[in-house]
C-alpha cells in the first residue's frame, strides 16, 4: 500500500523475514542466543531463572519472549508459577507484560491464578488511578468463577471512584463479569443504573455497551438519563459516540410518535428549521396541526447533527442511519452528502456504505439525486463495487437523467471486465422497464450491442431483450427476425435457447422465419446443449399447433429425436409433448386445449432490485450487510400510536433549566475542558509512575 | 464486541492472535479465515464474511490482513474504522507496518492491544491518549547496509550524502519517549504516485489511471501548524485551467479533515496542523490524460517457427524519462507458453539478467536512464507435439500463452502528473533545539504496466 513500506521492503524485507523465522524468538534478546539449539524444556528452563533473577532487564527481556511465544501459538503454561510472581513487579514494563500473560492462562490454571489476586486487591487502592484501573481491568479479564464476588465488590467500588478514567474502566468489567457469572445480573444492573448517572464523557460510551449487552430491554433506565446523554453526545468517544447513538434510535422509536405523517407544507418552512429553538418552537407552535414533535425528540435529532462532521466513519453512518429511521422525512435529507463523501475512503468502507446508500435509494430515491455522479463507476473499482454502483444508478434513474445515465452505460458495456459489462446491460434492461418512457430507446440500444463482437456482451443482450419482449405485446417483428439471424453465430446456450423461445412466443407473428428456424435447429439438435434442445421442442409443439402444415413432419422427426436422447429431462418433455400435441385415439381430453396451453400469455418477469427485502433490518448494523439476522440483532419497534408519558424524562426543574438554556454550548466546553485537564493529571500520574 | 483479533501474514501465518472473549473456537479460527480468503477466485474477497455464526471483517494493509471476528449485531464501520485506526497505531509505534516489524515488537502490539481493546470493547485509539499508558519500547530494525554507510562521512564527519536521508529513514516509530531529542524535530513529506496503464497490441494507449497521494509524517509535537505548497499551475477538473502553460491537472482531490484550503484556491497552499504520526494529507487522481509522455514503451517481435518449436522474443524497450531522471529496479515480466526449456540470450548491457521462472521470462533492468533504449533478444525451444508442418520457416502469429507483458518499476524524484512541492515550511519553532528537518521525497512506482503482445 504506502510507498514507504514498498520501498522498504524491496531493500530489506525478504532478508529480515527469514531470519526471524530461523531465529523464533531469540530475536529480543541477544542472551536468547543458544536457545537456539536447546530443546523446548531446556528453553524454558532458562526463561524462568531469567524471571527469577534480580535484574528488571532479564525478566523483562523473559516476558517478551513469553508473550512472543504466546503470539506463535506456543503453549507457555507451563511457566505459569514463575510468571505470576512478578505481578507484584514494581517495574511497569514488566507488569504490564505480566497482566496480558495471566489474562491469556489464568483460565486455564484457575488454582495459580489466585495467587495474583491479593495483588490486584492491593492495587485497587492505589493512589494512582492508572494503576487502580488496569489492575481492575486485569481482574475482571481473570476467568475464575471463585473470584465473582471479589469482582463484583471490586466494581461496585470502582462504579464511585473519584477518577473518570477509573469508572470507565468499571463499566467495562461490568460485561465480563455478567458472561462469566449471568446471575449476577440484578446487581450489575443497579450498578448501570448508577453509572448511567454519570456526568463525565469519557464513562458515558462505556456504560452504555454495558447497558447494551447486559439488559438492552431495561428502557426505563434511560428515561432521566435521556437528556443529558443527548447533551454529552458531542462529547463523548467516537466510539461511545457509535453505541449511543445506536442506543437512542431504540429509545426513540419506543417513546415518540411517527414524524412521517405530516404532509409537504412543512417543506416549506423546513429551512428556518435549524436556525434556533426559539424559532423553532415558534413554528411548532404556529403550525397548529395535530402533530407537534416531542422537543426531546427535536433535541436528539439536532445534537446528533454536528456529528455528521465526523472524521470516523462508523460515527457517520450511526448519525445516517438515525435520521434514517427517527428523524422527519424531510430532513433526512442532509446525511446524504456525509455518506457520499464517505465514498472518497478505502474500498472496504466504500462497500458497506454503498449497500446502505442502495438500500436507501429503492425507498427514497429524491435524496441521492444531486449525487448522481458520484456512483458513475470508475475503471479501477473492484467488481464488487462496480455493481453496487450499478445497483444504486438503476435506483436513482428516472424520466429526467436516464438520458445521461444511458450514455454513461454505454460506456461501461466497452469495459474490459465483462462480468461488468453484463451486469451493465442487465441494468439497461431494469431501467428500461421502470421508466416506459425509454423502453424503446433501450431495445434499440440493446438491439445494436447484438452486433457487439464480445459474446458474452451478445448473450446477456439477448437474455435482457427477451424479458423487455416479453413485457410488451406489441408488435417487435423486426427484432425478432434480428435475433433469429444472430442464431447462425452465437454458442452461448442461455442467449440460443431465449432466442427460440421469443420465436416460438411470436410464431404467429414472424411466419415465415419460424418454420426456416425450426428446420436449422433440427438439422443441429444432436450437438446442442440440453438447455437449448428443451426450447427446440417447445417450439417445435408451438409450430405443430399453429402451423401443422409446415411443421408436422419436422416435428416428428424432433421428437423422435428426443425420445432417445441420453437425458432424461429431455426424453420426459419428448413423451410430453408427443402425447398432448399429436392427436391419437388414447389422448385425452387434454389435447383439445393443448394450443391455450402452449401458447397462453406469460406473465412477464419482474425485473427487481435485490436489495428490495434488506430494509427490514436497521442500517448500519452488521444484519443489514449480511442480509441475515446476526446474534444480538434488537429490532427496531414501530413508532408507538400514542407516545408514552414525556414526563418520565424530566429530572429535576433546576437542572432542566440549566440545560434548555442557550448556555448550552458554554456548559459544553467546560465539561471538555474538566476533561482534558484530567487527562493531563493522568499523564503526570503515569509520568511519576514510570519514574517510580 | 470483538471475539478475536489476528494479524495474518500475506502467506497466512498469524502473526498476533488475541481473544477476547473466550466465546471462539480458538486459533483455528485463523486459518479457516485464510482457507475461505484463499478458497474465492481473484482478489474479490468480500468485506464482511459469514461462517457458522461467526463474522469476520478484514482489511489488507502493507501485504497483511487484520481481522476481527464477531458473533453480534454490531456496526460494521465500526469494525472497519478500528482495523484501519488500528493499522495507523500500529504504524506509528512501530515505525512503519509489515511481517518483520510486527513481529520484532510482539510484546508491544500485544500491550497496544490491551489498551485499545478492552474484552473487545474499544477504549480509544488516539495516538495521544495510548502514549499515556503505553510502555514497552518498539524495536526499530536497523538493516546493514553498505547504502547506509554510504552517509556516514570519513571520521563520522558530515557529508554532502547528508542531505539525502535514506529511504527507511521515515519508518520508524513516532512514539519513542526515551530516545535522544535532537532526532525528534523532522518532517517526512512523500508525494507517490501509482501508475497503472494498457496499451494495446498495436502500441494504442488503451487506458492510463494514475493514482497519487501526498503522504506526511511528523515527529513534531502534535499541533504546529506548517504550511504546503504545490506547484501553482496545478488545477482540479477538466475545465479549470491556470496559467498559460499547460497546467498540472487531476481530475479529483480529497483532503484530510486536519487541512486548512483558505489559501489553496489563491496560492495552492495547504495549511494544516497535523497530530504526531502519519497521515495522507491530500488523494488525487489522474486518468486518460497525461501531461508527459508514458516513461515506458515496448517494441516486441516475436518469431515462432512451428515445426521445430523455436521461439524467439526480440524486446526492445525505450525509456521516455527526461535524461536526468532514471527508473530503478525495472523488471519485465513475460509469460510464456507452457513446457518452454531453454533460454538462450543477447542483452545489450552487462548489468541486466534474464532468466525462466515459474512459466515466465523475467527480465531485470535494475537502472535505466532516461532516453536511453535497451534490448534483449531470446531464443527458447517449446517443446510439445510437434505442430503441423510448418508453412513457412517462420510466421508471426504469436502461439499461445505468449504475452502480455507486465513492467514493474521505481521512478524516484519524478511525479507521473506533474505535481510538486514547492515549499513545506513551519510556522513553529521547536523552542532550544535546532531548526527542524523537513525531508520532501518524490516518487513514481508503477500499479499495473500491461502491454499486449
Amino acid at each position: 500500500m504506502s510507498s514507504n513500506s514498498f520501498s522498504y521492503n524491496e531493500q530489506s524485507g525478504g532478508g529480515e523475514a527469514t531470519e526471524l523465522g530461523q531465529e523464533a524468538t531469540s530475536t529480543i534478546s541477544p542472551s536468547g542466543a543458544f536457545g537456539l539449539f536447546s530443546s523446548d524444556l531446556k528453553k524454558n528452563e532458562d526463561l524462568k531463572q531469567m524471571l527469577e533473577s534480580n535484574k528488571d532487564s532479564a525478566k523483562l527481556d523473559a516476558m517478551k519472549r513469553i508473550v512472543g511465544m504466546i503470539a506463535k501459538g506456543k503453549n507457555a503454561s507451563e511457566l505459569f508459577p514463575a510468571v505470576v510472581k512478578n505481578v507484584a513487579s514494581k517495574n511497569i514494563e514488566i507488569k504490564k507484560l505480566v497482566y496480558v500473560y495471566l489474562v491469556r492462562y489464568a483460565e486455564e490454571q484457575q488454582d495459580l491464578a489466585l495467587l495474583s489476586i491479593s495483588t490486584f486487591q492491593r492495587a485497587l487502592k492505589d493512589p494512582n488511578q492508572l494503576i487502580r484501573a488496569s489492575a481492575l481491568r486485569v481482574l475482571s479479564s481473570i476467568r475464575v468463577p471463585i473470584i465473582v464476588p471479589i469482582m463484583m465488590l471490586a466494581i461496585k467500588e470502582a462504579s464511585a471512584d473519584l477518577s473518570p478514567y477509573v469508572r470507565k474502566n468499571a463499566a467495562h468489567a461490568i460485561q465480563k463479569l455478567y458472561s462469566l457469572d449471568p446471575e449476577q445480573k440484578e446487581m450489575l444492573i443497579e450498578v448501570i443504573e448508577k453509572l448511567l448517572k454519570d456526568k463525565s464523557t469519557l464513562v458515558a460510551g462505556s456504560v452504555v455497551m454495558a447497558f447494551e449487552e447486559v439488559c438492552p430491554d431495561r428502557i426505563d433506565l434511560i428515561h432521566k438519563n435521556y437528556r443529558k446523554l443527548c447533551n454529552l453526545l458531542v462529547d463523548v468517544e467516537e466510539w461511545g459516540q457509535v453505541v449511543i447513538i445506536h442506543m437512542l434510535t431504540r429509545y426513540a422509536r419506543t417513546q415518540f410518535v411517527s414524524p412521517w405523517k405530516e404532509g409537504d407544507e412543512l417543506e416549506d418552512n423546513e429551512k428556518n428549521f435549524y436556525e434556533s429553538d426559539d424559532d423553532q418552537k415558534e413554528k411548532t407552535d404556529k403550525r397548529k396541526k395535530p402533530y407537534t414533535m416531542d422537543p426531546d425528540h427535536r433535541l436528539l435529532i439536532r445534537n446528533t447533527k454536528p456529528l455528521l462532521q465526523s472524521r470516523n466513519a462508523a460515527v457517520v453512518m450511526a448519525v445516517a442511519q438515525l435520521y434514517w429511521h427517527i428523524s422527519p422525512k424531510s430532513e433526512a435529507g442532509i446525511i446524504s452528502k456525509s455518506l457520499v463523501r464517505l465514498l472518497r475512503s478505502n474500498r472496504e468502507v466504500q462497500y458497506i456504505v454503498l449497500q446502505n446508500i442502495a438500500t436507501m435509494s429503492i425507498q427514497r430515491k429524491g435524496m441521492f439525486e444531486p449525487y448522481l455522479k458520484s456512483f458513475y463507476v470508475r475503471s479501477t473499482d473492484p467488481t464488487m463495487i462496480k455493481t453496487l454502483k450499478l445497483e444504486i444508478l438503476t435506483n436513482l434513474a428516472n424520466e429526467a437523467n436516464i438520458s445521461t445515465l444511458l450514455r454513461e452505460f454505454q460506456t461501461y458495456v466497452k469495459s474490459q471486465d465483462k462480468q461488468f459489462a453484463a451486469a451493465t446491460i442487465q441494468t439497461i434492461g431494469r431501467c428500461a422497464t421502470n421508466i416506459l418512457e425509454v423502453t424503446d430507446t433501450c431495445l434499440n440500444g440493446l438491439v445494436c450491442l447484438l452486433s457487439n463482437r464480445d459474446e458474452i456482451v451478445v448473450a446477456e443482450s439477448v437474455v435482457v431483450i427477451k424479458k423487455l419482449l416479453q413485457m410488451q405485446p406489441v408488435q417487435h417483428g423486426e427484432i425478432i427476425k434480428h435475433m433469429a439471424k444472430l442464431l447462425d453465430s452465437i454458442t452461448v446456450p442461455v442467449a440460443r435457447a431465449s432466442i427460440l423461445w421469443l420465436i416460438g412466443e411470436n410464431c404467429e407473428r414472424v411466419p415465415k422465419i419460424a418454420p426456416d428456424v425450426l428446420r436449422k435447429m433440427a438439422k443441429s439438435f444432436t450437438s446442442e446443449d440440453d438447455l437449448v434442445k428443451l426450447q427446440i421442442l417447445n417450439l417445435g409443439a408451438k409450430l405443430y399447433l399453429t402451423n401443422s402444415k409446415q411443421t408436422k413432419l419436422l416435428t416428428q422427426y424432433l421428437l423422435n429425436l428426443g425420445k432417445y436422447d441420453q437425458n432424461y429431462d429431455i426424453r420426459d418433455r419428448t413423451r410430453f409433448i408427443r402425447q398432448l400435441i399429436v392427436p391419437n385415439e388414447k389422448s385425452g381430453a387434454l389435447s383439445k386445449y393443448a394450443k391455450k396451453i402452449f401458447l397462453a400469455q406469460k406473465p412477464a418477469p419482474l425485473l427487481e432490485s435485490p436489495f428490495k427485502d434488506r430494509d427490514h433490518f436497521q442500517l448500519g448494523t452488521l444484519s443489514h450487510t449480511l442480509n441475515i439476522k446476526a446474534t444480538g440483532y434488537l429490532e427496531l419497534s414501530n413508532w408507538p400510536e400514542v407516545a408514552p408519558d414525556p414526563s418520565v424524562r424530566n429530572v429535576e426543574v433546576i437542572e432542566l433549566a440549566k440545560e434548555w438554556t442557550p448556555a448550552g454550548k458554554a456548559k459544553q466546553e467546560n465539561s471538555a475542558k474538566k476533561f482534558y485537564s484530567e487527562s493531563e493529571e493522568e499523564e503526570d500520574s503515569s509520568d511519576s509512575s514510570s519514574d517510580s | 464486541m470483538i471475539s478475536q483479533f489476528f494479524i495474518l501474514s500475506s502467506k497466512g501465518d498469524p502473526l498476533i492472535y488475541k481473544d477476547f472473549r473466550g466465546d471462539s473456537g480458538g486459533r483455528d479460527v485463523a486459518e479457516l479465515f485464510y482457507r475461505k480468503l484463499t478458497g474465492l477466485p481473484g482478489d474479490e474477497s468480500p468485506v464482511v464474511m459469514h461462517h457458522d455464526g461467526r463474522h469476520f471483517i478484514h482489511i489488507r494493509h502493507s501485504g497483511l490482513y487484520l481481522v476481527v471476528t464477531t458473533s453480534e449485531n454490531i456496526s460494521p464501520f465500526s469494525l472497519l474504522e478500528l482495523l484501519s485506526r488500528l493499522a495507523t497505531l500500529l504504524g506509528d509505534y512501530c515505525g512503519s507496518l509489515g511481517e518483520g516489524t510486527i513481529s520484532r515488537n510482539v510484546a508491544l502490539v500485544y500491550e497496544l492491544l490491551d489498551e485499545v481493546l478492552d474484552y473487545g470493547y474499544v477504549q480509544t485509539t488516539s495516538t495521544e491518549m495510548l502514549r499515556n499508558f503505553i510502555q514497552t519500547e518498539a524495536v526499530v530494525s536497523k538493516p546493514f547496509s553498505l547504502f547506509d554507510l554510504s552517509s556516514v562521512g570519513l571520521f563520522g564527519a558530515e557529508t554532502q550524502q547528508n542531505k539525502v536521508a535514506p529511504s527507511s529513514a521515515a519508518s520508524r516509530p513516532v512514539l519513542s519517549s526515551r530516545s535522544d531529542q535532537s532526532q525528534k524535530n523532522e518532517v517526512f513529506l512523500d508525494v507517490v504516485e501509482r501508475l497503472s496503464v494498457l496499451i494495446a497490441s498495436n502500441g494504442s494507449l488503451l487506458k492510463v489511471d494514475v493514482q497519487g497521494e501526498i503522504r506526511l509524517k511528523s515527529f513534531l509535537p502534535s499541533g504546529s501548524e506548517m504550511r504546503i505548497g504545490l506547484t501553482e499551475e496545478f488545477c482540479v477538473g477538466k475545465s479549470e485551467l491556470r496559467g498559460y502553460g499547460p497546467g498540472i491537472r487531476v481530475d479529483e482531490v480529497s483532503f484530510h479533515s486536519s487541512v486548512n484550503l483558505d489559501e489553496f484556491e489563491s496560492h495552492r497552499i495547504l495549511r494544516l496542523q497535523p497530530p504526531q504520526g502519519e497521515l495522507t494529507v491530500m488523494r488525487y487522481q489522474l486518468s486518460d490524460d497525461l501531461p508527459s509522455p508514458l516513461p515506458f514503451r515496448l517494441f516486441p517481435s516475436v518469431q515462432w517457427d512451428r515445426g521445430s518449436g523455436r521461439l524467439q522474443v526480440y524486446l526492445k524497450l525505450r525509456c521516455d524519462l527526461p535524461s536526468k531522471s532514471q527508473a530503478l529496479n525495472v523488471r519485465l515480466h513475460l509469460p510464456l507458453p507452457r513446457g518452454v526449456v531453454s533460454l538462450s540470450q543477447e542483452l545489450s548491457s552487462p548489468e541486466q539478467k534474464a532468466e525462466l521462472a515459474e512459466g515466465a521470462l523475467r527480465w531485470d533492468l535494475p537502472r535505466v536512464q532516461g532516453g536511453s533504449q535497451l534490448s534483449g533478444l531470446f531464443q527458447m525451444d517449446v517443446p510439445g507435439p510437434p505442430g503441423p508442418p510448418s508453412h513457412g520457416l517462420s510466421t508471426s502469429a504469436p502461439p499461445l500463452g505468449l504475452g502480455p507483458a507486465s513492467l514493474s518499476f521505481e521512478l524516484p524524484r519524478h511525479t507521473c502528473s506533474g505535481l510538486q512541492v514547492r515549499f513545506l515550511r513551519l510556522a513553529f519553532r521547536p523552542c532550544g533545539n535546532a531548526n527542524p528537518h523537513k525531508w520532501v521525497r518524490h516518487l513514481s512506482h508503477s500499479d499495473a504496466y500491461v502491454i499486449r503482445i
